[in-house]
């Protein structure tokens, strides 16, 4: 608690520091007029490099800030479901799990989401719970989906893919938009996001939010309407950009968030509750040794998670600092060396009185040459060295109980390897390599320590396990994008490997028997591999002025390939089963005077997935979801919008829990 | 069934040849201004205010003579760049001397570049051209293309004699020769 009060003093005292700063421009990169100057998006999500997107040596999708107003979709993972290859369980009306290209799951683990290069996937669990991301749809500039693994630029996690969440810099960005939306089954949200000058040389942008809807009604024998709670959420953002000298500016951002929410937690549904605070500084510098940048930033996590099982409360923090240098040598080598630290620490629960630790050191480094005009390589390493600790005790006659278990190094490279070729101006062929890296999360590790009496004198554990290994992933991809001018399409064809899975517990099959001594407990652990190939085709283009289209679609075929004796389905870990084979979008949309209109249809094939009553394998059938939006734009800056999701069928089954309703919105928005 | 299928093929070769094409045709020297002017918020220390940007030209080259009408078309009363607005002023590439004062030189193609370089070295003027021989050459600062993707090339030793840095980000992302 003192810990977090020193943060946000430090905070507060920091962005007022910031309005007595001195004079100048810019160093940080400039997205909106890198954008107007190349007419396309600017990213540095594929190397840390700012590059087009059409030239990133990543297979790359950007979400604008205008594909996301006009889609109408009212949250970070409905918009993320229209993107090519992304694989979305809506388990909730506040939850969904978003995966790159197949292996989703409840609580998916292998997708890093970052919000401005800070990591919002949360450690304690490995997830991400997008209602708990502090932004506001008004103030994302654009939505960085990175597919296939990106280790070797951002660590541990960005194992299937990344998201990052780009927001408006207060320095260059204008951006006052408020917004009011109503709708169906009670959906009420209000947002502010403004931007102010604090002094002639500090800007900075505030955002504040809050939303609330009805949850989804249960259908079936499970879950219980009982069990269930609506999601709600509250959050808020500031962001301080000062320009400290000539060629040098801090950043400061701090956000919190307040949520409710219900979630899939695979044993049945459970309510959620989440405050997540963060503070991050970072100060850029242009330096004759190149573009330097410092950072720091602590996230602070304070979960409980209620179930008929009773109340866990789990507290996180992670602190992270880095240090980075982005130079060029001669016209056609560019050069990024980065050092980091990250500590990050966890209660054990539900039964407490100790904690689990790690500290992780890096180094990385990343080589891009330009080797004539058409060739182009990029090489990228990192390697991770993570060091586990335990202090504190444990329950009685629990299996392990002895600290020194967790005294664990954890060495692993990960690697990005992309040579392009681009042999006219409207033809990229792109060939990668990678090796990603998903480490355990905390909980995994032992951040779990809880025991189940099963008869009077009997009583088994579910424990973490601090011997499980990471999961590697290496993904072999070859691109090929073509532009008509007109229209683009491009194809891609992906290879993916997994060794070291991992799994949930078992609850019918002992990892540790019992002793004389000791219970017998349930944990997590590495299950074998599995292999993936797969193709994605995408197509936009543009029929008349202000119509566009968009169509794509990505077949997975995942074989597992698990460690003997395995029970899959118990360890939750059937991914050739529980991944469709295909997922895929069609839309389009218009744009004539004040009005504006889209609207997009998501397919899912057949696949199943695990059964709420029994942990079984049940079918769930083909669907398509059809979502649009109707917007009229007044010349004061406002509009008015009614947008919807489901909107074939009053409810839909698109998981094994709750069925997915119909959702319709209108929504007034001002900006001035 | 034969000639069905000769239609077929006929229509899609059609499609395809249709898609090729670009949609816009615009003139050239009305995108690549736009370009040029957008890059001068890329310098360290990049204008604010009212900027002069002279339009150098051949009178006796048709061909410069109609690009530097595009261009001045384009501009019109005054083309906004970040903080700057940029506005053209015809310049005789035979009377240099008479520009005046002006920031930049956009160079049309078929002007001798190699004296109108050395002129712009000499006065401390960023020049810039769409002819990529004048920037491969090393008379212009800056070479910029617009279709059928953004380009954008600078000579490293030209833009030294006149004493023009670049931002880091932009020069990452730019071709440097």
């Amino acid at each position: 608690m003192k810990t977090k009060i020193v943060y946000r003093i430090l905070f507060v005292s920091t962005a007022m520091t910031l309005a007595l700063a001195a004079t100048a421009h810019a160093q940080s990169v400039d997205y909106g007029s890198l954008q107007t100057l190349f007419n396309e998006p600017v990213t540095t999500s594929a190397t840390g490099s700012p590059q087009r997107s059409t030239e990133a040596p990543a297979d790359m999708q950007i979400i604008t800030a205008d594909e996301i107003r006009r889609s109408g979709e009212t949250t970070i993972s409905g918009i993320l479901q229209r993107a090519a290859g992304i694989d979305v369980l809506n388990t909730t009306a506040g939850q969904s799990e978003v995966n790159v290209r197949g292996y989703n799951q409840l609580a998916s683990p292998r997708l890093l989401v970052l919000v401005n290069g800070r990591q919002v996937y949360l450690d304690h669990y490995g997830l991400t719970t997008w209602a708990a991301i502090p932004v506001q749809l008004e103030e994302i500039r654009q939505i960085e989906v990175v597919k296939g693994p990106n280790s070797a630029l951002f660590g541990f996690n960005a194992a299937s893919g990344v998201i990052n969440i780009i927001t408006y810099n207060p320095k260059y960005d204008d951006t006052n938009i408020a917004t009011l939306r109503g709708g169906l089954n009670g959906q009420r949200e209000g947002s502010l996001v403004t931007t102010f000058k604090i002094g002639p040389n500090v800007s900075a942008r505030l955002s504040v939010g809050g939303t609330s809807r009805d949850e989804w009604k249960p259908t079936g024998a499970l879950p219980l309407a009982s069990d269930l709670y609506d999601p709600a959420s509250v959050k808020s953002n500031l962001d301080i950009v000062a320009q400290l000298a000539p060629k040098t500016e801090l950043r400061v951002e701090g956000s919190w968030s307040n949520i409710q929410q219900d979630n899939n937690l695979g044993v049945g549904y459970g309510v959620i509750k989440m405050i997540n605070a963060s503070e991050k500084a970072t100060l850029i510098s242009e330096t004759r040794w190149g573009l330097i940048q410092a950072q720091a930033y602590q996230n602070q996590l304070t979960s409980k998670y209620a179930s008929r099982l009773g109340v866990t409360e789990w507290n996180n923090a992670i602190t992270v600092a880095s240090l980075q240098d982005l130079f060029k040598i001669g016209a056609d080598h560019t050069f990024r060396v980065a050092a980091e630290y990250r500590h990050n620490t966890l209660n054990v629960a539900p039964i407490g009185g100790a904690n689990i630790s790690y500290d992780v050191w890096s180094g990385s480094g990343m080589w891009n040459w330009a080797i004539n005009r058409q060739l182009t390589l990029t090489t990228a390493l990192r390697v991770d060295d993570l060091k586990l600790s335990r202090s504190g005790s444990f329950a009685p006659n629990v299996a392990l109980a002895d600290n020194n278990h967790w005294n664990r190094d954890i060495v692993e490279p990960s690697i990005n390897l992309t040579g392009a070729w681009r042999p006219t101006a409207y033809d990229t062929v792109k060939l990668s390599f990678a090796r990603g890296i998903q480490a355990p999360s905390l909980i995994e590790l032992g951040g779990v320590q809880t025991g189940i009496p099963v008869a009077p004198g009997f009583t088994l554990n579910l424990l973490g396990n601090p011997k499980l290994n990471p999961s590697i992933v290496t993904n072999y991809e070859l691109a090929y994008d073509h532009d008509f001018m007109i229209a683009k399409i491009g194809a891609r064809l992906f290879v993916q490997d997994w060794t070291d899975l991992k799994s949930n517990a078992q609850v019918t099959a002992l990892d540790y028997l019992p002793t004389a001594t000791t219970n017998g407990a349930f944990s997590f652990i590495n299950v074998g591999a599995s292999h993936e190939k797969g193709v994605e085709l995408t197509a936009t283009g543009k029929i008349a002025d202000g119509l566009s289209w968009r169509a794509d679609t990505t077949y997975t075929d995942v074989k597992d390939k698990l460690t003997t004796g395995v029970n899959a389905v118990a360890r939750s870990v059937a991914f050739q089963d529980t991944t469709p084979k295909f997922r895929g979008n069609i839309g389009g949309d218009w744009e004539k005077g004040h009005w504006e209109a889209d609207a997009n249809l998501h397919y899912v094939s057949d696949y199943q997935f695990y059964s709420l009553l029994n942990g079984a394998l049940v079918p769930v059938k083909a669907y398509t979801a059809l979502s649009g939006r109707i917007g009229y734009k007044m010349d004061d800056g406002v509009i008015l919008a009614l947008s919807g999701q489901n909107l074939g069928s009053n409810r839909q089954k698109q998981t094994t829990g709750l069925e997915a309703e119909r959702s319709m919105q209108f929504t007034i928005t001002k900006t001035w | 069934m034969r000639v069905e299928f000769t239609r077929s093929l006929l229509s899609a070769a059609m499609v395809i040849s249709a898609l090729g094409l670009p949609q816009i045709c615009f003139a050239e020297g009305a995108r690549e201004i736009q370009v040029a002017g957008r890059t001068l918020g890329f310098l360290e220390n990049p204008p604010s205010g009212r900027v002069v940007m002279g339009i150098v030209y051949d009178p006796s080259k048709p061909g410069s003579v109609a690009e530097k009408d595009e261009i001045m078309g384009s501009i019109g009363a005054g083309m906004t760049a970040g903080s700057a607005t940029i506005v053209g002023k015809p310049v005789d590439a035979s009377s240099l001397g008479a520009a005046g004062d002006v920031y930049a030189l956009y160079l049309t193609h078929g002007v001798n570049y190699a004296a109108v370089g050395a002129a712009g070295k000499a006065k401390k003027v960023l020049t810039i051209s769409a002819d990529m021989g004048c920037v491969n050459s090393g008379a212009c600062v800056m070479g910029v293309a617009a279709d059928p993707k953004v380009g954008i090339t600078v000579n490293h030793s030209a833009a030294a004699a006149i004493g023009a840095a670049f931002k880091a980000a932009f020069k990452m992302m730019i071709k440097e020769i």
